[in-house]
């Protein structure tokens, strides 16, 4: 069976980007496919030598250890605001953020909704999963109602924590943005369609048209405290309920 | 544009600033409107430079997205610029902080009024400490150059950057409400074009440009987590801060070669020191001038070379008494040091100077 590793015979094989540190995520993380997707994209683009990414501050603050790309690492929230200086300083750049929920829709939400209604030729990959990873499961800005984390224990309800924000359809109304989506990678259909919904954000940054969010409503099988079996499901029953899945503006 | 090699113009200390980065092949500017520094961000609207240089220019949503622009645009490898005053520079603190820790070359300017909290529009020198002890967390500085006129508004645009690049870290333009207002003769800077992308590659070859096959990968952040390589890396800095220590100390002189007694002063300060000096000596009284130009790294030598000099220092500046410290600092007791100034955006008066130099030193 040795032989069957010839290169005529390979039908899928890890992005040559993707390098080989051991990645920090847990097990049943959307963070991996999507790093998979982004390092793809690239490549099938050719826009290796061109691509800069910004990550931010959450469980992707170390996406740079693992997409050979180069890479800056932002404050909190601030992406947005160094994309668009780095597009904006060079054009012919691929420029995209990688942000979680906390970073993009809570303390950097004024970076996100500035830079997104300039029209910054960026792309956006918002990974939503309800909470905050790193710091180890608090209530984050997209946090479901009644749904329990370290800082809303009993739930979250309207009158001690305010309602989740729905971002990606605030981002919708902008006139700065041409394309906006929400994706998810929790099958293979959607994996396709999340690849293709980035691919679309990273050529739009290419051709100058505006500004592209990509929201993908992702799973934290640790922070939600469940097999990342169990997490798909709860992702599929609960979130897409709220978040509801596909393109919200193309242009 | 005003534009003949040296031909003398009449402007603002923050229109000097404007003209200066376009004249410096400056990149990119990143603001927000505050008083008593927008005529920056105004002139260089007017001015278009991105019809002209290419300079991009930029009205950010906030100071917190402008700094953070400065460290984008900078850890490209671009020579970029913002400015404020100081609520507006508080809030900046957070991205100077991460370029000193990504060791991200940048200009941030800060055009002072008085404090503390929104405080008030007129001029002060309130923010020296938070400008010189580095103003955000962790162990760093920022390399702080005091302009006292217009024209040195104007020649420490090209200064700081050049400072920046060399060492690779966040400089200041710590200026203030008067000198950013008020008008007097310049020269301005000649035209220096923007480096091209190759020079930019050439100069920055650690910037996050898109990643080459002829070098590794470059990623710009402040954050490691192992204790040890953390240690490491604030040593590296320490170390650099000992160069820029050793190498950049800027101060001017006036009237020190047979003074009995020496005022310290910046930026405005200085020259309001300057007509109390004339007048002194106009009563036979030597007094003599040391003006910081940079409040870091800080002139301490010389501070404790006069020390066997003068019979007293009298520090003057436009606060509660901060830059009296670092003289403290050098004076190390040798001699008596005393501090005179005024808060809330009141400048004061030669006058007043002369009377607290003639009690303090019992002339």
């Amino acid at each position: 069976m040795d032989n069957i590793k010839q290169p005529e015979n390979i039908v899928y094989q890890k992005p040559a980007l993707l390098n080989d540190t051991d990645m920090h995520y847990c097990p049943g993380c959307s963070h991996g496919v999507v790093h998979k997707l982004i390092a793809e994209v690239i490549e099938e683009m050719g826009m290796e030598n061109k691509a800069v990414g910004v990550s931010p501050v959450g469980c992707a603050v170390f996406a740079y250890k693992y997409i050979d790309i180069d890479w800056q690492e932002a404050a909190h929230g601030r992406a947005p605001a160094i994309a668009t200086a780095i597009k904006r300083l060079w054009p012919d750049r691929l420029v995209f953020t990688y942000q979680g929920d906390g970073d993009l829709a809570c303390i950097g939400t004024a970076e996100t909704i500035h830079a997104l209604n300039r029209g910054e030729n960026i792309a956006i990959i918002f990974i939503n999963n309800a909470i905050y990873g790193m710091t180890g499961g608090q209530m984050a800005p997209t946090t479901l109602m009644g749904m329990k984390t370290s800082t809303c224990p009993y739930g979250r309800q309207a009158d001690l924590h305010g309602y989740p924000l729905k971002i990606t359809e605030i981002a919708a109304q902008l006139e700065g943005t041409c394309y906006v989506t929400r994706q998810s990678v929790h099958s293979v259909a959607a994996i396709r369609k999340a690849k293709r919904a980035i691919r679309q954000a990273f050529e739009n940054s290419m051709n100058h048209r505006g500004s592209s969010l990509v929201e993908i409503v992702s799973t934290c099988s640790s922070g939600w405290k469940k097999t990342p079996v169990e997490a798909n499901k709860w992702m599929e029953e609960h979130m897409f309920d709220f978040y509801h899945v596909g393109d919200l503006k193309t242009v | 544009m005003k534009d003949s090699g040296n031909e003398i113009v009449l402007m603002k200390g923050n229109e000097a600033i404007a003209h200066a980065a376009i004249r410096c092949g400056c990149d990119g500017y990143f603001g927000y409107p505050i008083t008593p520094q927008s005529e920056i961000l105004e002139t260089l609207a007017v001015q278009k430079p991105w019809e002209t240089t290419g300079m991009v220019v930029l009205q950010a949503e906030s100071e917190v997205a402008s700094i953070n622009m400065i460290y984008g645009g900078g850890a490209a490898g671009k020579r970029v610029m913002t400015s404020s005053s100081s609520p507006g520079v508080a809030l900046m603190q957070e991205g100077i902080t991460y370029m000193a820790g990504a060791e991200i070359p940048g200009l941030i300017v800060n055009v002072q009024r008085g404090g503390p909290g929104l405080g008030t529009i007129q001029p002060s020198q309130g923010d020296y400490f938070q400008a010189t002890r580095g103003g955000g967390n962790g162990d760093y500085n920022v390399i702080v150059l005091a302009p006292s006129s217009v024209q040195e508004m104007a020649d420490f645009v090209d200064l700081a950057f050049e400072l920046a690049f060399k060492y690779r870290t966040p400089a200041m333009i710590l200026s203030d409400g008067v000198v950013g207002q008020v008008m007097e003769k310049v020269v301005l800077p000649p035209f220096k074009p923007r480096r091209t992308e190759e020079e930019v590659l050439r100069e920055c070859p650690w910037a996050t440009t898109g990643h080459t096959p002829d070098r590794p990968v470059n990623i710009i952040t402040s954050l490691e987590l192992r204790p040890e390589a953390m240690e490491k890396h604030n040593l590296h800095l320490q170390e650099k801060y000992s160069i820029i220590r050793a190498n950049e100390v800027r101060y001017e002189e006036l009237q020190t070669e047979d003074a009995e007694y020496l005022i310290v002063a910046f930026g405005s300060a200085a020259r309001i020191a300057q007509k109390a000096i004339s007048d002194l000596r106009k009563e036979g009284i030597k007094v003599g001038l040391l003006r910081p130009i940079t409040l870091w790294p800080f002139p301490t030598d010389r501070i404790i070379e006069l020390c066997s000099q003068v019979k007293g220092i009298l520090t003057f500046e436009i606060n509660a008494g901060q830059m009296v410290e670092d003289v403290r600092l050098a004076v190390n007791g040798r001699i008596p040091v005393t501090h005179y100034g005024k808060m809330g955006g009141i400048v004061p008066t030669p006058n007043e100077l002369i009377d607290v130099l003639k009690k303090d030193f019992k002339i």
